[in-house]
């Protein structure tokens, strides 16, 4: 258990700055998520901590000690990657021993802590085998086991379950947060995939272009995310975003671009004449009427036409053409009779918009 | 459609069979030739057809006249062979595999330039550096001695670039951070990792080596002038010289003739097959390296 603790951290390939001074704390026993996109230095931000990469400007704290020029293997860290990245050339049980042989812990202490930490992730028949004879999860789980036998402060996920199918993948999941109640370690995840974020994290760092976006709870991130790529990247089916502008008489009313005939008022918020802005909406808020007439006052109503549904038995997903490039996607629970080519009324509830400006901000996430 | 496709198929077929044929016949028959050839009499060699088999008895009699033939010193050259090729091959794996590893994985100043020295190195023929191996090995006084011809063999930078090519494509990059999360230093990173990982292109340099050494020639014949310290190439040769074995001269009264000289000459080329089938697994998938991702 230990704090992590990031101060400007900054990376240079070369000329190329990938990672533009972070600065986070993770606090004692928390587990953090870093996710974004490929190539929104996630990874390099993990292996940074790791000491795997080196630091080209700023610290690295682990612990409250300085870490940033110390070998992998001096801070008290335990990683776990993708690939696995298991000794082909070792049995189970010497890849599980191989760093308490390198700390010359004693055979009968290294036995000890290997079959404690086999019997917690339940490999220990496996202990004989060679990582060629085991299949992708059970090569997971010895990763994962090499990773806790020697007790780290810190554990570094790096994209652990890319690699594995769906079920498997759900069921590592649980595992790990099993894991992480049980150890009470502190624990950095990245990931690509924002449902093992939202899942998973007790904070999460979205990261783009090589700067933390926001930093905050799953339901924080998804309720009030801060900015427009926030917005985007967190929350499946994505959110629904429509260019709008403030009506030129300076007054809280604003139209959409795609129809200029759909105007609604945004109170409370700074808006000047003539701003452009992006209003989102999640699926889930989007409800669908028969009429105009039927659309609440609380609701901007819109007509589209409808693109396509896909029914998935419990939820429908509904993709609604209201003449701009994007679909509409919106969410509906239980039965629908909503058919391709149909037209229809949806309603979205204006306590329920983010409201971004032209640079992409938050004016509703405060 | 079908029998348009069934008709290419067999032209291609008997393209690659036809050459397959040619390249086995070609090569394969002279040494056939020289397995059988062995267990004949110098005058069936002249009068019965190719490819007539001897007997046994005579093939023994051969052999025996060939050992034991001026106090036994084809098996004195077998065993300098094997003393210059295992010291040869040991020399050339401590040093090449290391040096592979190293240009492969670190990143140092120079390193751009000593590869490149390493690929010139391994062009330039042996012919070219024989002289200053010979007055450098002169001025150490290690002229004619089995270390004289060990350390100049042991310079062997094709197996660097073997070696090299093996580690910055084969190596897997998470299996070697996993190492260093684990704790290794550089050096342990090397023995505990990367070492039993590279078994594939040990066997391989350590083929290469075995066969420039053993069928070493040239420097052996600068470095080396004394019959005693000969290995089995320079051995041959100097048997034969002296023994006008190969000659169509009037019978003398030493016991090597052409039945004898065929004989050593499969003393030399039998252990290198031999090693090869041995060492062919190893050196098939190290040749196939780097061809997929491990």
């Amino acid at each position: 258990m230990a704090e992590v603790e990031l101060q400007k951290v900054t990376k240079m390939f070369g000329a190329l700055q990938v990672i533009h001074g972070v600065d986070l704390t993770i606090s004692s026993g928390e587990f953090v998520v870093f996710v974004g996109p490929s190539g929104s230095g996630k990874s390099t931000l993990l292996r940074m901590v790791s000491g795997l990469e080196t630091v080209s400007d700023g610290d690295v704290l682990i612990d409250g000690e300085d870490m940033t020029f110390a070998e992998p293997s001096e801070r008290g860290i335990a990683m776990v990657f993708q690939s696995y990245a298991l000794y082909p050339h070792m049995n189970v049980y010497n890849n599980m021993a191989f760093n308490l042989r390198l700390s010359r812990y004693s055979k009968a202490e290294a036995k000890k802590l290997v079959h404690d930490a086999a019997r917690i992730l339940r490999i220990e028949d496996l202990l004989d085998r060679s990582p060629a004879e085991l299949s992708g999860g059970q090569r997971q789980r010895v990763a994962i086991g090499r990773a806790i036998v020697r007790k780290p402060k810190v554990f570094l996920f790096d994209e652990p379950l890319s690699n594995l199918d769906a079920a498997l993948r759900v069921q590592m999941r649980l595992e790990i947060e099993r894991l992480h109640r049980e150890l009470d370690a502190t624990m950095i995840y990245v990931t690509h995939d924002q449902v093992e974020a939202m899942t998973m994290a007790d904070r999460i760092v979205v990261l783009d272009k090589g700067s933390i976006q926001q930093v905050g709870t799953p339901m924080e991130l998804y309720k009030r995310p801060k900015n427009l790529f926030v917005a985007g990247f967190i929350g499946s089916p994505k959110m629904n975003f429509f260019d709008a502008k403030v009506s030129s008489d300076g007054s809280e009313n604003v139209h959409l671009v795609a129809n200029s005939k759909t105007t609604f008022k945004l109170p409370n918020l700074r808006l000047n004449a003539n701003d452009d802005l992006t209003v989102g909406v999640r699926p889930e808020e989007i409800s669908v009427y028969t009429s105009i007439a039927e659309v609440p006052d609380t609701h901007i109503a819109m007509t589209a036409r409808v693109d396509a549904v896909e029914r998935l038995g419990n939820i429908n997903y509904g993709y609604f053409n209201v003449g701009a490039e994007e679909l509409v996607i919106a969410q509906i629970m239980g039965h629908t009779d909503l058919d391709h080519g149909q037209q229809i009324v949806f309603g979205v509830p204006k306590a329920e918009l983010h409201v971004f400006d032209s640079a992409g901000q938050s004016l509703t996430a405060g | 459609m079908s029998k348009k496709r069934k008709g290419s198929f067999s032209v291609s077929r008997f393209a690659v069979y036809s050459m397959l044929g040619f390249g086995l016949i070609f090569y394969g028959v002279p040494l056939l030739w020289l397995f059988v050839a062995g267990t004949r009499s110098q005058v069936s060699l002249f009068s019965d057809p190719v490819f007539t088999i001897g007997t046994w008895a005579q093939a023994k009699e051969t052999w025996h006249d060939l050992t034991s033939y001026n106090d036994f010193q084809i098996l004195n050259w077998a065993k300098n062979s094997v003393i210059y090729s295992l010291g040869g091959v040991s020399l050339s794996l401590a040093t090449a595999i290391p040096a592979g590893y190293a240009l492969a994985v670190t990143e140092f100043p120079g390193r751009k330039s000593i590869l490149v020295l390493t690929l010139i190195a391994m062009i330039t023929p042996s012919q070219a550096i024989v002289l200053p191996i010979f007055l450098e090995l002169l001025a150490l006084g290690l002229n004619n001695t089995y270390l004289g011809l060990i350390l100049a063999t042991g310079f062997f930078p094709f197996g660097i670039y073997l070696s090299y090519v093996f580690f910055s494509s084969s190596l897997p990059k998470g299996v070697m951070d996993s190492a260093r999360v684990d704790g290794c230093n550089r050096f342990q990173l090397f023995i505990h990792i990367a070492l039993p990982l590279a078994k594939p292109v040990i066997a391989l340099v350590a083929f290469f080596s075995f066969l420039a050494n053993w069928s070493n020639y040239f420097l052996a014949f600068v470095l080396l002038s004394s019959e005693k310290l000969f290995n089995l190439p320079l051995g041959l040769t100097a048997l034969i010289n002296s023994s006008g074995a190969l000659e169509n001269q009037a019978a003398n009264d030493i016991p090597i003739r052409m039945p004898e000289a065929i004989q050593a000459a499969i003393v030399v080329v039998a252990p290198v097959l031999v090693v090869f089938l041995m060492a062919q697994r190893y050196v098939r998938t190290g040749m196939l390296a780097g061809a997929e991702k491990g």
